[in-house]
């Protein structure tokens, strides 16, 4: 496996977090997760990468992926 | 290529079930404890989130037995309860629907193709567009359809909610704990929400209710900085300076899938009887797609329970 950094940016009442988390759970990939809701510097941090205010936001080495995107996630990934 | 090496990642989706139902909320996850427990086997094919849009709502209050419950934590309940029974969930798009004889085949997006004697559209619906200059610009750069997600990176600003329903005004009181001031804009000339929810708004000192007003655009630069609201009576406009938009001014049927299949209105919403029959043999809709009166949890659980339960009777 490649020595790739995962970090999710979640809030504690948002859905699509836990669906993004549980599945790199899933995937057996460990990652670390920014709580916007608590984290102001981990927020703006978001707010600066993504260029927009939503969460998840996933970054897989230097790729940013808005939302649960599967298919741009499996394809960052390399899952055929 | 991508970073890492997992190689293919496909479930198990068997060919054939009993029941198949589209849509993982309150109805279609109903349906399937009951169809579990009739002894048959059920396939709920989700797109989003299991549990359905309950999940992406703060807190509900109305559904018996649970005084007070967080939308996401009731839409794990209905999931785990149904998966409790053996109910599978799979999540893929349902894309297409056809009959072949006495089955249905339901084709799926990751390539599954599933046959099953029953099919229970339970699809549910989207949150409705406002349909306003600037609305698509923006999305994600200030305006939001979903306050339970992105509600927390208002903290400390101010914030406009655009709707009067349930949800405009459950989605207010949350949203009041975390941000500075929210300015609700409503179209009609009084709120439409439950009373206990409309009382919740008044009494909060952070919410300021325009009503009789409509949306007209929401402007900015590289993020939404204003709404330009419309007075109904004297057509004077005004601007609201603001850092966020929330967005609930109702929900449109997800029931493309099952068009030109099953009757539906102009609206898109499918006609059945009192057993949830469309008019063709075998297929159910439930939940908030039907044409009825109350579209709630408990409406839409009950319609899951009505249909699993008659058709566990007539085609098996």
């Amino acid at each position: 496996m490649a020595d790739v950094r995962i970090k999710i940016y979640t809030t504690p009442t948002c859905p699509w977090c836990r669906r993004a988390k549980d599945y790199f759970r899933q995937l057996g990939l460990p990652y670390t997760e920014v709580d916007v809701s608590k984290d102001q510097k981990g927020a703006e941090e978001m707010v600066r990468k993504s260029g927009q205010m939503g969460v998840p936001v996933i970054e897989i080495g230097n790729q940013i992926i808005v939302g649960f995107d599967k298919a741009k996630i499996d394809r960052t990934l390399g899952i055929n | 290529m991508g970073l890492f090496d997992i190689g293919s990642m496909s479930s198990d989706v068997k060919e054939y079930y009993d029941f198949v139902i589209i849509g993982g909320g309150p109805a279609g996850l109903t349906a399937a404890i009951y169809a579990r427990r009739a002894g048959l086997t059920a396939l709920v094919v989700e797109k989003a989130l299991e549990g359905g849009a309950v999940t992406q709502t703060h807190m509900v209050e109305n559904w018996p037995g649970e005084k007070s419950i967080e939308g996401q934590a009731l839409g794990q309940k209905f999931a785990d309860h149904a998966k409790h029974f053996g109910a599978e969930i799979h999540y893929a798009f349902a894309q297409k629907v056809t009959i072949d004889g006495d089955y249905k085949v339901v084709e799926l997006d990751d390539g599954h193709s599933v046959r099953c004697k029953v099919l229970i559209v339970a699809t549910g619906t989207q949150p409705r567009k406002l349909g306003v200059p600037g609305e698509t610009e923006f999305r994600g750069k200030g305006i939001t359809y979903c306050a339970a997600c992105d509600g927390y990176l208002f903290k400390d600003k101010d914030v406009v909610v655009i709707g009067g329903g349930d949800s405009a005004c459950d989605e207010s009181h949350f949203l009041a704990k975390v941000v500075n001031s929210i300015t609700m804009v409503q179209n009609l000339p009084y709120l439409t929400a439950a009373k206990i929810l409309q009382e919740r708004i008044l009494n909060d000192p952070k919410i300021t209710v325009i009503t009789n007003h409509v949306v007209k655009e929401i402007r900015g630069t590289s993020k939404v900085e204003e709404v330009v609201i419309i007075d109904n009576t004297t057509k004077e406009e005004k601007v609201i300076k603001t850092d966020g938009v929330f967005i609930y001014v109702g929900l449109s049927p997800m029931t493309e899938v099952v068009k030109g299949l099953v009757e539906m209105n102009q609206n898109g919403y499918v006609i059945t009887n009192e057993n949830m029959e469309t008019n063709v043999p075998g297929i159910y809709a439930v939940g908030d797609i039907r044409i009825k009166g109350l579209r709630q949890i408990v409406t839409a659980a009950a319609d899951g329970a009505i249909a699993a339960e008659h058709a566990a009777r007539k085609y098996f």
